[in-house]
């Protein structure tokens, strides 16, 4: 069931020349993890806003489990949607104790807030220390206090923006793990914000992608790794190569040497091909395979990432095993398991 | 399902609020505007041709005279205290803000008594060093000693200011100077100084505006000015039209000021806001120049505070006996009851005006903030005719309709009224430190309260309000010690015969009780003192 529905929101603030979010529609369903990702400026955040009642479009609707809460300049006042929201800095009331804060919203509901605050501290792990104040408390303590006081009054949907830039690398993991159990464990509709690609993959159920204020692809982990709408989703996910080549009836002439493909024939220009580092493989034998000079390598632990120029110096970059040898000046041989095509305008 | 209105974002309570206040404290200013095409009164055309000119030259002196003098002792003494290492420099720090809390008027007066024939200096001159001095060697009671009496009083606005930038100039940036091969001083005027310009325009810019707004040492030095005029107008020869033209004359000299440090400010944000910067270094000088430094430092502090404090002392100690009786408590008392009122509603007002921007930063709403508080750019008397004139008239239709003899004074003349004046005036002053109080705070706070559904009001009451207690009591306090200073508003709208400390000493040394008022005006400067020294350890905190 959806429980959130965007439809052409736009919103512009007083000072830029350019929307930071246009027209950007799209539904979560109920108990979805939502990830909002982008760079900087990609709109992401007013996004969480607009849909927190902290910010105003200019023109679009929000509908909040059914209800309209939002008509253009006609709006319902945050107080009043039922969102919860865990700020990037936490937002804990200084001059309240975590057992206060978490009541904070408990007013109107039914039994004793206290109970429901002491739960809902025990659920995401906090078991003592309700009367100190939030400075006393670790940054990831801080952080639960305040999942824990945006779930206490069960709000509609639960946004978290930000929430794994404050922790350090190796926290990180086990929080992103945590929270998506606590969220899961819940049931609860979540929408977070990030920039990290790897939050995101690893939390969402779904990810959106913006880029200037516009919608670029809103899909399952899985098929936005493997099935980009566009070129710059596709490189957002990570390294891709491009190579330009011709079409033939029975494949590809590429820089690199000749590729066998059968998409080939639907296509009469020059295209351009591309693919992930770690679709290429690297051979032995130099039948009917592509092959470049080595031009750099870098160690990386688990892998090895080189690249080979071909005879102009254009490059690639291809993923290698950490423990193969090469030689300065190398030609290496590879093939490419897997590429899209798209045609040069 | 449970039906919620949609409401549009821009509009709520809150704004309504702040609208309302800032049409409120607009009143005297739009006042003066829509008065200015009204014929001026009779004594215009005298006025016109024997006196215009010579406030309008008076003005301009007193106003060049004291951006140039409080420009060499602010700016000279905040290079010394911030860039070298001599005896005595951490007291020097903070001594030199003093005077700011010696009001101007009361620096004349104790000048004056300083250097009469009977005063300390002539008497000491005559008995020990049998010299005889004319009279008109060290008269100060003219055009160059208002000059001098403002401008040691004004001088820390611009130290402050200076003191603060120049402090703020990062260790990083006088090492490059330095392995440029640049000496200290080509450093401070080829960087620090121009570095620090925006502060210096502003501090100037402060400094000058209390100068437009100065009835007490003009007054009583008998130099003419647009203020005096004012005085004269109004009082003297009851012209109301005429006072109005003055008022707007005076203006114009306000808006001038504020345009031209607008255009030399610009958007210049010269001193880095890096916090990792680390403050400069002082350096070591050698011993004879060290001591030059403290000298220079303790001249300056001898003159501007140390000297006149020590003859108020001693005039308080000659005659406290005879002033300090229940009557001189009462007044005490009333001073401070007034200062703290202006001060809780000015809090108060502040806390609207933001409260609406903080829920809802709009533009226009955000230009009409600033209107509200341009009160400390209007001089005293300015703001004064501004209020008289539609109360005057709101009192004779009141009179007219609800008094049985048709006449009366209901409003004219009430405390009510001398409370609106220091709101209109000092908005400001309180304004600023609930704002910086805010920001520290930072939004987030109320955007999880309202998230967590608590209402407009009760997240400004359970989370905004407790959070920026201090803030709400440096305001209170800030504008409680400008009350108290003030002179020419409560000269003009206090009711008959009601004294503030600052009417009280102004009264006694007019009429030549110079010694009786010294009493009165140790309780002003002792209590201008506080918020001085807990203002610049604020400073202090931030650099370091």
């Amino acid at each position: 069931m959806t429980i959130l529905e965007l439809q052409k929101l736009s919103k512009k603030y007083h000072q830029a020349e350019n929307f930071a979010v246009q027209e950007v529609s799209f539904k979560v369903s109920e108990g979805e993890i939502l990830a909002l990702v982008g760079e900087s400026g990609s709109g992401k955040t007013t996004l969480l806003r607009l849909i927190a009642g902290l910010e105003h479009p200019e023109s679009g609707c929000i509908f909040l489990s059914g209800e309209k809460i939002v008509d253009g300049r006609l709006s319902v006042p945050a107080h009043k949607r039922k969102v919860g929201m865990v700020f990037q800095d936490y937002a804990l009331f200084p001059h309240l104790t975590i057992l206060e804060n978490v009541c904070f919203g408990l007013h109107d509901v039914d039994g004793d807030p206290e109970k429901i605050a002491k739960e809902t501290l025990k659920m995401v792990d906090l078991k003592e220390n309700y009367n100190n104040y939030p400075h006393q408390l670790s940054g990831g303590q801080q952080q639960r206090v305040a999942l824990a006081r945006a779930m206490a009054p069960n709000p509609k949907i639960l946004l978290l923006d930000e929430p794994f830039s404050n922790l350090d690398a190796l926290l990180k993991d086990q929080v992103r793990e945590d929270i998506r159990q606590i969220i899961k464990h819940t049931g609860i509709t979540a929408i977070f914000v990030t920039h990290d690609t790897r939050d995101a993959l690893s939390t969402a159920d779904r990810i959106a992608i913006l880029h200037k204020g516009y919608l670029q692809q809103i899909d399952s982990p899985e098929n936005l790794y493997e099935n980009p709408a566009n070129p710059y989703v596709a490189n957002f996910f990570g390294k891709r190569n491009e190579i330009i080549a011709t079409p033939t009836l029975e494949g590809f002439y590429t820089p690199f040497g000749f590729i066998k493909d059968a998409r080939s024939a639907e296509y009469n220009n020059k295209v351009r091909l591309y693919f992930r580092p770690q679709h290429a493989k690297i051979l032995r034998s130099d039948v009917q395979h592509l092959s470049g000079k080595l031009f750099s390598v870098a160690y990386l632990g688990d892998h090895q990432m080189i690249q080979l120029a071909d005879d102009e110096g254009r490059r690639v970059s291809i993923r290698a095993n950490p423990r193969k040898k090469f030689n300065e000046k190398d030609r290496v041989f590879f093939t490419i398991d897997k590429f899209g095509v798209e045609e040069v305008y | 399902m449970e039906l919620t209105k949609l409401k549009y974002y821009w509009w709520n309570k809150w704004i309504g609020l702040a609208l309302l206040v800032v049409l409120v404290i607009t009143i005297p200013i739009l006042t003066l505007f829509f008065n200015i095409f009204d014929p001026p009164g009779e004594s215009w055309s005298h006025l016109k041709e024997n006196l215009l000119y010579d406030y309008f030259i008076n003005t301009l002196l007193l106003l060049i005279g004291v951006a140039l003098c409080t420009f060499f002792l602010g700016v000279s003494s905040a290079w010394i205290v911030s860039s070298y290492n001599f005896p005595g420099r951490r007291y020097f720090e903070w001594l030199l803000i003093l005077p700011l809390g010696f009001p101007g008027y009361i620096m004349a007066y104790t000048y004056t008594g300083l250097l009469d024939y009977a005063g300390p200096i002539q008497s000491f001159m005559r008995n020990s060093l049998d010299i005889q001095v004319n009279g008109g060697i060290i008269d100060i009671m003219n055009l160059p000693g208002a000059i001098f009496i403002l401008s040691i009083t004004l001088y820390p606005y611009i130290y402050l200011l200076s003191r603060a930038s120049f402090s703020q100039q990062s260790k990083t940036l006088q090492e490059a100077a330095s392995l440029l091969k640049s000496s200290r001083s080509r450093t401070f005027f080829k960087v620090a100084l121009p570095m620090a310009r925006p502060a210096i325009v502003g501090g100037i810019a402060l400094a000058s505006m209390e100068v437009l707004n100065d009835y007490g040492v003009v007054k009583y030095f008998g130099v003419n000015t647009f203020t005096t005029g004012i005085f004269r107008s109004w009082f003297s020869m009851g012209d109301i039209s005429t006072a109005i033209h003055l008022a707007v004359a005076l203006m114009c000299f306000v808006f001038a000021l504020l345009f031209l440090e607008n255009l030399h400010r610009g958007n210049s944000r010269y001193v880095s806001s890096n916090p990792t910067n680390k403050p400069a270094e002082k350096s070591n000088l050698s011993k004879p120049l060290r001591y030059l430094m403290s000298g220079i430092c303790t001249f300056i502090f001898l003159v501007s505070f140390f000297i006149p404090f020590m003859q108020v002392l001693n005039w308080v100690f000659l005659t406290y006996q005879k002033v300090i009786d229940r009557e001189f408590f009462l007044l005490i008392y009333r001073s401070f009851a007034l200062a703290i009122s202006s001060g809780i509603v000015i809090v108060l007002l502040s806390v609207i005006l933001l409260y609406a921007l903080r829920l809802n930063p709009i533009k226009w709403v955000k230009n009409a903030t600033k209107v509200a508080i341009l009160g400390y750019a209007v001089p005293g008397a300015v703001i004064a005719i501004g209020i008289m004139v539609p109360v005057l008239e709101l009192d004779k239709y009141l009179a007219s309709h609800f008094s049985s003899d048709g006449r009366g004074l209901w409003i004219t003349g009430s405390l009510f009224l001398v409370v609106f004046a220091y709101v209109v005036r000092f908005m400001a002053v309180g304004f600023h430190p609930i704002e910086s109080g805010f920001q520290k705070v930072g939004i987030h706070v109320n955007e999880a309260s309202r998230l967590l559904g608590a209402g407009t009001n009760k997240t400004l009451f359970k989370i905004d309000l407790p959070l920026i207690k201090p803030s709400l009591f440096a305001g209170i306090l800030l504008v409680f010690v400008d009350v108290l200073k003030e002179l020419p508003l409560t000269l003009i709208l206090r009711p008959f015969n009601y004294h503030t400390l600052a009417t009280k000493a102004f009264d006694m040394a007019t009429n030549e009780m110079i010694a009786e008022s010294a009493n009165a005006a140790l309780v002003i400067i002792l209590t201008g003192i506080i918020p001085i020294i807990f203002l610049n350890r604020l400073i202090r905190v931030r650099n370091i």
